[in-house]
């Protein structure tokens, strides 16, 4: 029954539209369809002859222009609606091309490194099975894992950094501060997250680095700890901004109905406001962890370059490789199965970043939603 | 009639009792200070603070302070001094302890005492529990003033008697010798000792308040104060450091007057295409009244003074090219989802997608960036300062769109509909109403991610690429290299198919080259520095002046 | 000096009649209303601004109002300013305890901020500033040691539009003696055995009960407090006031986002509270104050004080024309 129900549902949806866009193109003059479609043929000519790197790619585009230039003269409300749209769609077009694009280049690592698991061959299973990354001798062997080992303990000590930190700064922002202070601080904050990585990255580099080394008397330079520190203090900002806003939104009302019951502004926070806002607070928190994972240059810089997993697993005292330091690292010097295998690293950062991102967003939605039931 | 007898809202006098308190916090912030001043090597831990060995020294203070802070808990459980407690101090409190007082017990047992895996978690384990009962089970005066007491008490003896002396040192067993670490005293000391005051201090803040929801309120400020405190310390110590390593170099054979700097020349040609006819050409010398060489210099052996000046065209470019692209799409976008598309799935998606887009790392960007645009502009594949543009416009393109989307939807409906009443078409009311109130939030944005894209390095080691000592000949002249020819693609501009560098890109090359010799750079770590500051200083000059423009139009809409 | 309780000493009334106001009078109101305070008494001076409302000068007693009984809040020469812009201009009152005072006036009149002042909520708004002196049973608690907190326990609030907490109805009830250490119902204790849940629960009852909302929350005092209706939450809300056990009650328009018929349930709740609390309600609407109030202050344009007198009087037959004329209608 259902079935056929949503069969029924879905077709008179197709008709509906069907009608729509009859209707539409029964309206529209036919001038500004034929516009319209010399438009759209140009756009996709475009991005076709880009694609495989044609010449004749400018002369789609100039029709796009042209197309787009008569209907602005002849129908503009028409054509600002449309030009709008084609914008909005290439937006978001991005995120599905960089997918593609790196799976594609990706590929040819993925199938080396195919491994059996359950009698199924899956591809690049050997990345996360093994532990040796060998590009240079055979056989070849390009395992994640260290990088990933490294990518975590840098994300967990930036974590422990930026969170609590974090949040303590953004209640400090939006509920303690007086104002003149709250206008000194906040600024600070934003030129912390502007400042750099690559600045961040030299200090570390130049000064921590050596000094660490000497003071905990270690062989060579880099360490995880540190490198966590430092990126830590670059994803504070992200998780300040994103916490404060989160507090912000929680009712004055019901901030001033705390308080009017004789509670200290502290009981307030931690009884009202912090519950209020706690999915958006973790979402910045989320949001923050992510930035850590994505941080590349202060990583490069500081960390040793050679990929191998830190013993005992815990020290965090030696620091290698992480998944973006390798991709920065050694992009233009590799080659063939090597550079195939960066891109893999590449898939492992994106898809990991995009479901805390995706993560943080249903948090947040989640969160509007129980206040805005609230006023 | 509730009598006048009830407790009154004017708080009690200050006592002795509060003086000690506020004296026990007083003393935590001394001894916060002197544990920074020995981390930052200010503080000599061999030597002598008046008089004293340092290292007793601190530990005696931090002995002094553990007795202050139990002796004020005893104080108030014996009804002596008059405060306001809560049944215990909670479950947050007794966990953090339970946290410190695990870990202790547990280095000592393993390491000092030598006991196994199983004798030190045993020992562990019953330091905790011993701190959670001291801590959760009493009243909150003892629970929160002992566990603190006793951990600056036990910390500071072992630094008083000697236990940790100048020439102790500790290395974890079970650590490779390759990746061994070893722990000494200047390490631990100062570590020890700040963290001890801070707990101490917050125990001593919290007293001073008379505990209850007072007292826990005047310790949670303590801690939330000295934390917004220090971020901002930081700030201020990253930037003045490298202003002050850096400006030396940057600074170096400055010259004003005229006539001293390069010389620049105007000119007109007007050409037309095709015919090699010129039709008339103009050209004017100006000579610049300041010689800044490390700004306007490139890298040369036969340079005095080497610069940066190559990088500085090549930043301005990208930032150029990367708005060029990403403030049309990013505000036509933003037009659409606000004023046409109605709320929808299709508009979640893009939303979804931009702010996926905005958390995507910039390394994948320049991934992207080289396995899309690498091949497409030249035969072979190769770095390009267009390559570098689009890449960076991507990553500018999200914040756009977010900032300025914000901005439109905080533009309010009325607007919208006086003047949909008025019978003005949608894109002449998007275009005379909603942008101009939405311009100033989007131009904030706008510089803010300028700011951010312009020290990005990432993307551009896998796209841009460029030389590590770049001569000023070849700093990129994009104006002049546009070439009109007559078959497709009809406009070619070899500048920017090709490699060339920009300030963040040439620092990362810069910290990975060892020597700069056969480039005439003498000194590698003052060029470092030197070009660290010029590239600070351009990228928070885009903050400052975003900062400023929205403090300004937000002064302007307060006074309306 | 001009205000209308000075003038009322030295009258020789009865009023301030309580031990209350011996020792520690601090008037740190300055002198700055005696030319804008109606001492001069050149009696009715008619004519009409442009908002219909007579142009006169203000009487000093009219503002005496003698009561017997106790004070429970005497306020003296009050000034509120919000930046350049003056709010309150020279208000002295004095509130008698256990009965209902209502606070009529226009709106922008300043009656809100009155009322805000009276437990120092104007506080949360960085741009007031107050000038005067308030006395809640004879301690100002305008100086640097007043304790807010306990301030407002015994000064509780209820707001314009309910403000439940985001959590269960019990919870908001119990909110306040849990945050002041009265029950304790935390998990520690739980787990320790030594929990006040019974005493939580006679709690909530009396409190829920107290605010006529007990019978219809009883069988879901563990739903969130959200989903109850705007006239069960605003009652939610007083009985959430009522928990910390204060003396006075503040009251800022508590009505005006409810239907009539919870209207009609708030204000026979106020009427009953007045028996053992203090009730000090704002309104803008004068058959709601006519009925429930024992004595009503009415402030007009400019955050003046015109007169304060029993209720009865002030609607039948009051001094001022101005306040004739807002009572009846014509203005407001």
């Amino acid at each position: 029954m259902g079935t056929t129900d949503d069969a029924t549902d879905w077709q008179r949806h197709a008709n509906r539209r069907l009608a729509t866009a009859r209707e539409f193109v029964a309206e529209t003059e036919t001038d500004a369809l034929a516009a319209g479609l010399v438009g759209v043929l140009g756009l996709l000519g475009g991005f076709v002859g880009f694609l495989v790197t044609s010449q004749y790619t400018s002369v789609a585009v100039a029709a796009f222009l042209a197309a787009v230039g008569y209907g602005w003269v002849r129908h503009r409300e028409l054509t600002a609606r449309a030009v709008t749209l084609a914008m909005t769609v290439s937006t978001s077009l991005i995120l599905v091309l960089i997918l593609a694009f790196i799976v594609l280049e990706a590929l040819p690592a993925l199938r080396y490194e195919s491994g059996e698991l359950l009698g199924v061959s899956v591809p690049g299973l050997r990345m996360f099975t093994g532990t040796d990354w060998n590009p240079a001798t055979n056989p070849k062997r390009f395992s994640m894992l260290p990088m990933i080992h490294g990518t975590v303990l840098v994300t967990i000590v930036a974590t422990l950094v930026a969170g609590p930190l974090g949040v303590a700064a953004a209640l400090f922002l939006s509920e303690i501060a007086p104002p003149r202070v709250r206008e000194f601080v906040k600024p600070g904050v934003e030129i912390l997250a502007g400042i750099p990585s690559i600045v961040y990255g030299f200090l570390g580099f130049a000064i921590l680095g050596p000094w660490v080394s000497d003071q905990f008397d270690l062989v060579g330079q880099g360490t995880y700890l540190f490198v966590g520190i430092v990126v830590g203090l670059m994803a504070l900002p992200t998780v300040v901004s994103v916490a404060e806003d989160a507090i912000d939104s929680v009712p004055e009302s019901m901030k001033s109905g705390s308080l009017a019951m004789g509670t200290t502004d502290w009981q307030t926070m931690t009884a009202i406001t912090i519950p209020a806002a706690f999915s958006g607070v973790s979402a910045a928190v989320l949001l923050g962890v992510g930035r850590a994972i994505g941080e590349t240059m202060a990583a490069t810089v500081m960390l040793r370059n050679e990929p191998t997993i830190a013993e005992p697993l815990y020290n965090v005292f030696y620091g290698f490789e992480t998944l973006t330091s390798v991709i920065a690292n050694k992009y233009g010097s590799a080659t063939g199965l090597q550079e195939s295998a960066l891109f893999v690293a590449g898939i492992v950062l994106f898809v990991s970043v995009l479901a805390l991102s995706i993560g943080s967003q249903l948090i947040e939605a989640h969160m509007h939603r129980k206040l805005g039931g609230s006023e | 009639m509730t009598g006048a007898t009830e407790t009154g809202v004017v708080r009690g006098r200050a006592s002795t009792a509060k003086t000690v308190a506020a004296a026990a916090v007083g003393l935590s912030a001394l001894l916060f200070a002197l544990a920074l001043a020995a981390g930052f090597e200010l503080l000599s831990l061999t030597g002598r603070l008046a008089g004293v060995p340092t290292i007793p020294l601190l530990g005696g203070l931090l002995v002094t302070l553990g007795a202050a802070v139990i002796a004020f808990g005893a104080g108030s459980r014996l009804e002596l001094v008059e405060t306001d407690p809560s049944r215990s101090a909670g479950l947050v409190a007794g966990t953090l302890f339970t946290g410190i007082w695990f870990v202790v017990t547990g280095l000592v047992a393993s390491q000092t005492l030598g006991l196994g895996t199983v004798g030190w978690l045993a020992a562990a384990s019953l330091g905790g529990a011993a701190a959670f009962a001291v801590t959760a089970l009493p009243r909150e005066d003892v629970g929160s003033t002992v566990p603190a007491g006793a951990l600056a008490g036990s910390v500071g003896l072992v630094m008083l008697t000697g236990g940790i002396g100048p020439d102790w040192s500790w290395s974890p067993a079970g650590f490779s010798d390759a990746q061994s670490v070893t722990v000494f005293p200047r390490v631990v000391i100062p570590i020890a000792v700040a963290f001890c005051a801070l707990v101490v201090g917050w125990a001593a803040a919290k007293a001073y308040g008379g505990f209850g929801a007072r007292g826990r309120h005047l310790g949670a400020y303590l801690l939330i104060y000295l934390n917004a405190g220090s971020i901002i310390a930081v700030l201020f110590v990253l930037v003045a450091f490298v202003f002050a390593k850096g400006i030396d170099p940057v600074m170096a054979g400055v010259t004003v007057g005229l006539g001293v700097g390069p010389t620049t020349t105007l000119a007109v040609d007007l050409v037309i295409p095709f015919a090699d006819v010129r039709l008339f050409g103009l050209s004017y010398d100006v000579v610049w009244p300041v010689s800044w060489p490390f700004v306007m210099n490139g890298a040369s052996i036969l340079n005095d003074v080497n610069g940066v000046w190559p990088a500085i065209v090549g930043t301005i470019w990208l930032v150029v090219g990367a708005v060029a692209l990403a403030v049309p799409l990013g505000v036509g976008s933003a037009i659409f989802l606000t004023e046409y598309a109605e709320r929808g799935r299709f508009t979640q998606v893009v939303e979804v997608a931009t702010n996926a887009l905005w958390s995507t790392p910039s390394i994948v960007f320049g991934l992207f960036g080289a396995a899309f645009l690498l091949p497409r502009f030249t035969p072979t594949p190769k770095k390009s300062l267009l390559a570098g543009m689009i890449t960076l416009g991507f990553m500018l393109l999200p914040l756009v769109l977010i900032t300025a989307r914000e901005a439109m939807l905080s533009v309010p409906d009325e607007y919208r509909d006086a003047s949909a009443a008025l019978g003005v078409s949608k894109w002449q009311t998007v275009r005379s109403v909603v942008l101009p109130a939405a311009m100033p939030g989007v131009v904030t944005g706008v510089i803010l991610g300028v700011g951010r894209i312009a020290g990005e390095t990432a993307p551009l080691i896998l796209t841009m690429g460029g030389g590590t000592f770049v001569t000023v000949d070849q700093a990129a002249s994009v104006v002049d290299s546009f070439q009109l020819t007559l078959s497709p693609p009809f406009v070619t501009n070899p500048e920017l198919t090709q490699a060339t560098t920009a300030l963040p890109y040439q620092l990362y090359q810069l910290i990975l080259a060892n020597v700069g010799q056969s480039s005439g750079i003498e000194n590698m770590d003052t060029f470092r520095w030197g070009t660290a500051l010029v590239l600070l200083v351009v990228v928070l000059s885009f903050y400052a002046i975003g900062i400023a423009t929205r403090q300004y139009f937000r002064r302007k809409l307060d006074y309306e | 000096m001009s205000n209308a309780r000075h003038d009322a000493a030295t009258d020789g009334s009865t009023d301030t009649g309580t031990a209350t106001d011996t020792g520690t009078d601090v008037d740190t109101g300055t002198d700055a209303d005696d030319d804008t305070d109606g001492h001069t008494a050149t009696g009715r001076q008619h004519g009409t601004t442009t908002t219909g409302e007579t142009d006169e000068r203000i009487r000093a007693e009219w503002t005496d109002y003698e009561f017997a009984g106790d004070v429970a809040l005497s306020v003296e020469d009050l000034d509120v300013y919000y930046g350049d812009e003056q709010a309150l201009r020279g208000v002295s009152l004095d509130v008698p305890a256990e009965s209902v005072t209502a606070l009529i006036g226009p709106s922008g009149c300043g009656k809100s901020t009155f009322l805000r002042c009276l437990n120092r909520m104007n506080d949360r708004i960085s741009s007031a500033r107050v000038e005067g002196s308030v006395e809640l049973d004879g301690e100002e608690i305008y100086q640097d040691a007043a304790d807010l907190v306990a301030l407002r326990k015994r000064v509780g609030m209820v707001f314009q539009s309910p403000n439940p907490f985001p959590k269960s109805i019990r919870d908001n009830v119990s909110y306040g003696p849990r945050k002041h250490g009265d029950v304790d119902t935390g998990l520690l204790s739980r787990l320790l055995g030594r929990d006040d849940e019974e005493t939580e629960a006679e709690l909530v009852e009396r409190c829920l009960r107290n605010a006529a909302l007990w019978d219809e929350v009883n069988d879901r005092l563990d739903d969130n407090a959200l989903g109850l209706s705007g006239g069960q939450q605003q009652r939610l809300c007083i009985a959430r006031c009522l928990a910390v056990d204060p003396d006075v009650i503040l009251m800022d328009e508590p009505a005006s986002a409810l239907d009539p018929i919870a209207t009609a349930k708030i204000e026979d709740l106020i009427e009953d509270l007045a028996e053992e609390y203090t009730v000090v309600v704002v309104t803008h609407n004068m058959q709601q104050a006519a009925r429930i109030s024992d004595q009503t202050a009415v402030f007009l344009t400019g955050g003046r004080l015109v007169e304060y007198d029993d209720t009865d009087k002030i609607f039948e037959n009051p001094e001022s024309q101005r306040v004739e004329d807002y009572v009846t209608g014509k203005f407001g």
